[in-house]
């Protein structure tokens, strides 16, 4: 059982790996922001697997913090979009 | 165990190529985001390495606080999603100059861990025995917990002052801007903050109460109560400005100044410093750690705010009248 729990992990981490592509290339920033919450998501899954592969508790304390708190780092990303709407110039982006 | 070990090997390799990557990011927002990323990632190392109060901590303050942090201070630089730096032609020399440092140094960097490796190829326990053995006098039935609030307190003392330091210091900068506009906050983001306020608060009570026997305690528990502090300015909660005076400034020192009374009463009582009395010894861990948490909560989330309170407080003055508007 526990193979399956970390396979199943390992096969999660492979898709965060993936997924950095996203934050390199963009191209907007909202898809390089929504990549990094959707790792968060992907992460508290892979927590929760490897705890109960391990048997620990505080494995899955750490999970329950991380679905809790990465939604803050989002909510900065949308209200700090507010202050400069003006300059919402954002297609040249990513092409270095 | 094989799958152990690919997935630590993909979640090493992942690890340096982020960090490589996000240090050679010129665009800075990109490298922020990979830095959020680095964070989760790095929770999950710790959780492999068999250190989950490390990782408890890293997922508080990397999920909630720095992202948070970076992403404010990058809208401080001005028009900043679009800022770069610049880049030069390089010399002959300085193109040279990295594959040399790099041929060079990382190699015989490798040689001389694998040779101290070599060394101790036994892993040592380290204190951890010890640890146990006056696990019954600690006060408290975890070891992490006991080497930081007892064996070791006189180090925890110094790090609420080396956070204390650091608020007087961006206190002493200039004076706290507003972070956002106060308008037109949408009505998802309020309830969001309604659902997750709540939460936050009990599961930082939770994982301060934990602290006694299992990975948790002040630290972490403050990183989570400063990030909720954070979502409820994002919303537009603002300090009543009657609190901004000599409550807040209590509030920020109550942590570092508890801690240094009872330092000076057990170096009193007893002629050793932070030797507490073996019947106390509990219920003074649970007051330290329960003023730490307000102390760290505030100093964090005041970090991230920047800036000191407006000095004179009847009359906000006009840049922050925007972080004082919303009680008029």
């Amino acid at each position: 059982m526990t193979e399956l729990y970390l396979g199943l992990a390992l096969i999660l981490l492979l898709t965060i790996a993936i997924g950095l592509v996203r934050i390199l290339r963009g191209p907007t920033a909202t898809d390089r922001m929504l990549a990094a919450q959707l790792f968060g998501t992907t992460a508290v899954a892979i927590l929760l697997l490897l705890g109960q592969a391990a048997g620990n508790s505080a494995i899955w304390d750490v999970a329950l913090i991380f679905a809790l708190l990465t939604a803050v780092a989002a909510v900065t990303f949308v209200r700090r979009k507010d202050i400069d709407s003006t300059t919402e110039t954002e297609e040249h982006d990513g092409t270095d | 165990m094989e799958l152990a070990l690919i997935f630590d090997l993909i979640l090493l390799i992942t690890l340096i190529a982020l960090a490589w990557l996000l240090l050679a990011s010129s665009d800075i927002f990109r490298a922020v985001v990979l830095f959020i990323a680095f964070g989760l990632l790095l929770a999950l190392a710790w959780v492999r390495l068999g250190a989950p109060d490390v990782a408890l901590a890293e997922a508080a303050i990397g999920a909630g606080i720095t992202g948070a942090l970076l992403l404010v201070g990058l809208g401080r630089l001005g028009s900043a999603e679009h800022y770069r730096g610049t880049r030069t032609r390089l010399t002959f020399l300085q193109r040279l100059s990295a594959p040399v440092l790099i041929g060079v140094m990382i190699p015989s960097i490798s040689l001389i861990l694998l040779l101290e490796l070599s060394l101790h190829a036994s892993a040592t326990p380290g204190q951890q025995g010890l640890v146990n053995v006056l696990l019954d006098v600690s006060g408290t039935n975890h070891g992490v917990t006991a080497v930081l609030m007892n064996f070791r307190a006189w180090d925890t003392l110094l790090e609420k002052g080396v956070l204390l330091l650091a608020l007087i210091s961006i206190w002493s900068l200039d004076q706290a801007r507003p972070l956002f506009r106060q308008n037109d906050i949408s009505p998802q983001l309020t309830g969001l903050a309604r659902l997750l306020l709540p939460i936050m608060i009990i599961v930082a009570g939770f994982v301060l109460w934990q602290g006694d026997h299992a990975p948790g305690g002040a630290f972490q528990s403050g990183a989570i109560l400063s990030a909720g502090i954070l979502l409820a300015i994002l919303v537009g909660y603002t300090l009543p400005t009657r609190r901004q005076g000599l409550s807040l400034r209590l509030l920020l020192a109550v942590g570092f100044s508890v801690f240094l009374l009872v330092a000076a009463a057990t170096l009193l009582s007893s002629d050793y410093l932070l030797k507490y009395p073996d019947s106390l010894a509990g219920s003074l861990i649970l007051l330290l750690e329960l003023v730490a948490t307000a102390s760290i909560a505030a100093l964090l989330a005041a970090a991230v705010v920047g800036g000191h309170p407006p000095d004179d407080l009847s009359k906000p003055v006009d840049r922050s009248s925007a972080v004082n508007g919303g009680q008029t």
